[in-house]
């Protein structure tokens, strides 16, 4: 039987699955994606590099747009050869590291939900709020920041800012091991994520998969070390990695990603030097165009690797950018997976690697 | 550390394998390798770089439509994870007939990646199994839309 | 009239329409879904329904503004549905689980006899029976609705429910053999000294899971799991029809309750409340046969904050490897001890 699952469905967003059931096993899966395609990279093609910044936003807007504009803004800074100053590196860093967090308590919440647990969902989105707070006196929007820009970022540090975001983090390491304690000490939880959609490191990197996915599955790989960007390279954190690639591994990777995160805040906000936040006027001031030439950025946002891929022609608008973004990337996994498995594990793998269709659209 | 970095030995690697159909080949900063190949040649190189060099880790494909010069350029960006360097191969195809070989054997994560491509510059993959529209409405019947010659519809002017 | 005198006739209408009956199971059934919705939101460290109704911040009004939102909006039937099965079956649904309440005794008659609005020394067989109906209602309105989220949902529920009958059925073999009696009432008399729950806790335990998943509470939701599929048999229902489905759902919630306080938590026996004493010893015993009511419903509730929901193949493994075996074990733990504690309570 073909089922149809979304792109009106409880679990899929705007996803739609075409999957072949038998019973309640499910033979092939395929994904029809394309419900919120945009057209962004044409679009960013009709504008000038600083009115991008919002645009490419749009990709990932509800969960990790400080990782998404970050990507575009170093490209641009690349080929324009711009040095931005210490401290809006750092003020990056935490902006980036706090949407992280913000983004991995969101996945961690729908994987309650993926197989029904309520109270998961709930608690950790209550406890994102207190990062989106954050957040907001940073930049003074709740999901769409727009808080790099091209040679800089846009607002500084209110004041104030530290300690709050030091006691917060305080108390989001603790709850952290409530969450912990609610997948590893669940056994309900664990019948139902571990051993579900084991994909083994060397499928994982044949597939190309990206990210906290891909780190699941053994694999030790993240741009914060291979390539360090801005100031990562002035941190001491450890990129965690899963033994299984299991469903169970996928889940607790965030949590242990959230760990690191917080490691890294702390040092940011310790070291933290003070400066200018944008390139000055006088100095180096932002040109209008870029010269002619081509630049790859990557960056690590909470999903995996975005690669911002820009190619210009001299004048002021990208005359191509192609944007290769961490759920695209993952998109091979599901087909790989649900193969010759129970219906109810489709959510669950689902969930775990973490997909948002505005991010697989662009 | 060596005399020669990781990157200039890549470049060294690929140049003493294929001498003649490589057309450019250098390295563009410190993790950033482009080669530049000629069409036919694509697969074999790619074999090479992923069995070879490392080159595992397909990070995207994508196409730049040089309108003026009537071509299309494909760039497959891949990363390897051992040297943590990210190879461009890249190609030229005419305009007129945009027929490459597609490089989803070599790279299984280059599927979709090739689909897209196809939808977006109607560059045909040969042996892509499955080259349908994707991302765009199933009843698209528009030239591919990130074509140079494809324009967006202006606003309606007051 | 059905040769009843004309205070038997008051005594019925009382039952049918005010306790066990109509009025009560209602009740029940909103306070249990306003009850599960403000429990559930403090557990999830929400703040749950607010504004509706007396008392600032309770929302003690929720269920029943949610209820009449349903009775407003259009029925809709999918255009390929089965009309006559589609459109019967809520209504057989609720009517189904609203006639296992008839049998359950709720306490003891003052003018002698038991306060049921249908005495027979079979009830628990009659429940049991009702109880196996339930699947043909789910796999009628799954299959009825053409839908393919509600047919398998409807399979789903009916593996479900067939599999865990099984322990059900054989945990009362260890009750019937300690009353050896089918009759509520009696089995609620013989626990007069001792509760079944001390002498037989594995039977209680199976039955309390085993009654769950006939209940498709949380942790075996599985027919219903909305991020699988949807909503199961019910998906395609709206309005007024919804409403029967969910108020069916509540109204197992309260059989089940009732039954297992009467089969092991001595249903209406307990010490004498003095003020309610006074007024009528009925009283009393309804007192705590609502208590011990509550307190199995909390623990059927409570399950959803916290649990994550099973898979089916897993939920049927368990159900035939773990739940089964066990039942049988009670029933011989209590044949082979019986001789020693069935004097205890006057067998």
């Amino acid at each position: 039987m073909k089922l149809s699952m979304g792109p009106q469905h409880p679990v899929t967003s705007h996803f739609r699955f075409i999957l072949d059931v038998d019973g309640d096993a499910v033979l092939n899966f395929e994904w029809d994606v394309g419900y919120t395609h945009r057209g962004i990279e044409k679009i960013a093609e009709n504008r000038i590099y600083v009115q991008n910044i919002p645009v490419v936003e749009r990709i990932n807007s509800y969960c990790d747009s400080i990782g998404t504009t970050l990507g575009y803004v170093e490209v641009v800074e690349e080929l324009m050869d711009i040095q931005i100053p210490d401290r809006a590196k750092y003020l990056r860093v935490i902006a980036a590291e706090l949407n992280r967090i913000a983004s991995h308590l969101y996945a961690v919440s729908l994987v309650g939900i993926s197989a029904g647990f309520e109270t998961m969902l709930m608690w950790t989105i209550n406890d994102r709020e207190l990062i989106l707070d954050l957040l907001v006196k940073l930049s003074g929007q709740r999901i769409t920041y727009t808080y790099p820009t091209i040679g800089g970022v846009r607002w500084d540090m209110p004041d104030g800012f530290k300690e709050e975001a030091l006691e917060r983090l305080g108390y989001l390491e603790k709850r952290l091991e409530d969450y912990y304690r609610m997948m590893a000490w669940n056994r309900t939880f664990q019948m139902r994520f571990k051993n579900v959609g084991i994909l083994k490191s060397s499928d994982a990197v044949g597939l190309g998969i990206v990210g906290p996915n891909l780190r699941a599955s053994g694999v030790k790989v993240d741009v914060r070390k291979d390539e360090p960007y801005e100031v990562y390279d002035r941190f001491d954190f450890e990129v965690p990695t899963g033994k299984n690639g299991d469903s169970f591994d996928r889940a607790s990777m965030r949590l242990k990603e959230i760990e690191q995160s917080i490691v890294i805040l702390r040092q940011a906000l310790k070291d933290i030097p003070n400066g200018p936040i944008k390139c000055s006027p006088k100095g180096s001031k932002v040109p209008p165009t870029a010269p002619r030439g081509e630049a790859y950025s990557r960056v690590e946002s909470a999903r995996g690797e975005f690669g911002y891929y820009l190619v210009s022609d001299g004048k002021s608008k990208p005359y191509r950018l192609k944007i290769s973004t961490p759920s695209f990337r993952n998109l091979p996994a599901l087909p790989f997976l649900c193969r010759n498995i129970p219906l109810g594990d489709i959510p669950v793998i689902f969930i775990t690697f973490d997909y948002i269709p505005l991010d697989v659209d662009r | 550390m060596s005399d020669k970095s990781v990157e200039h030995q890549v470049v060294e690697d690929v140049k003493a394998n294929f001498p003649e159909d490589v057309l450019e080949i250098d390295v563009q900063r410190r993790g950033r390798v482009s080669i530049s190949v000629k069409r036919n040649i694509i697969y074999d190189v790619s074999l090479f770089l992923r069995d070879k060099l490392g080159f595992d880790h397909i990070a995207s494909v994508s196409g730049v439509d040089h309108i003026d010069e009537k071509e299309f350029e494909v760039i497959y960006h891949a990363w390897s994870i051992d040297k943590k360097i990210l190879a461009a191969l890249r190609t030229r195809i005419p305009r007129d007939n945009p027929v490459l070989k597609s490089l989803i054997d070599v790279w299984k994560g280059a599927l979709y990646h090739e689909r897209e491509t196809w939808e977006m510059f109607g560059i045909k993959f040969e042996g892509h199994p499955n080259l349908s529209l994707f991302l765009l409405p199933e009843d698209w019947l528009g030239i591919p839309p990130l074509r140079k010659d494809f324009v967006l519809p202006k606003r309606p002017q007051e | 009239m059905l040769g009843l005198s004309f205070v038997e006739l008051i005594e019925l209408f009382i039952k049918v329409l005010i306790f066990p009956g109509t009025l009560f199971s209602l009740l029940f059934s909103i306070i249990v879904i306003w009850f599960e919705r403000k429990f559930l939101a403090r557990m999830h460290l929400r703040i749950g329904p607010l504004h509706v109704g007396p008392f600032n911040r309770l929302g003690l009004f929720q269920p029943i503004a949610d209820f009449l939102k349903l009775v407003q909006k259009e029925i809709i039937t999918p255009s390929k549905a089965n009309n006559f099965l589609y459109r019967l079956m809520p209504m057989l649904a609720a009517f189904l689980s609203a006639l296992s309440i008839a049998f359950i005794p709720y306490a003891l008659d003052p003018s002698g006899g038991y306060w049921v609005i249908f005495y027979t020394p079979l009830s628990l067989l009659v429940i049991l029976v009702i109880l196996t109906a339930k699947p043909f209602i789910m796999v009628g309105a799954g299959w009825a609705a053409n839908n393919k989220y509600c047919t398998i949902g409807a399979l789903r529920a009916a593996f479900q429910l067939l599999a865990y009958e099984i322990p059900i059925v054989l945990s009362l073999v260890g009750i019937v053999i300690v009353a050896r009696s089918f009759d509520l009432a009696k089995i609620v008399e013989a626990q007069s000294s001792v509760w079944l729950i001390i002498l037989q806790p594995i039977g209680f335990i199976v039955i309390l899971i085993g009654m769950m998943a006939e209940l498709l509470r949380r942790p075996f939701d599985i027919p219903l799991a909305e991020q699988e599929v949807v909503f199961g048999w019910p998906t395609e229902y709206t309005g007024v029809q919804f409403a029967l489905v969910m108020v069916s759902e509540y109204f197992d919630l309260c059989v089940t309750a009732s039954l297992i306080t009467i089969l092991f938590l001595g249903g209406w026996s307990g010490p004498a409340i003095p003020l309610l004493h006074d007024i009528s010893p009925m009283l009393s015993g309804i007192f705590w046969f609502l208590l011990k009511m509550a307190v199995i419903t909390v623990i059927i509730i409570m399950g959803r904050g916290v649990f994550p929901r099973l898979r089916i193949d897993q939920l049927l493994e368990s159900g035939w490897t773990i739940l089964i075996p066990f039942a049988i074990i009670q029933i011989l733990i209590t044949l082979a001890t019986a001789q020693w504690w069935l004097p205890l309570i006057g067998g």
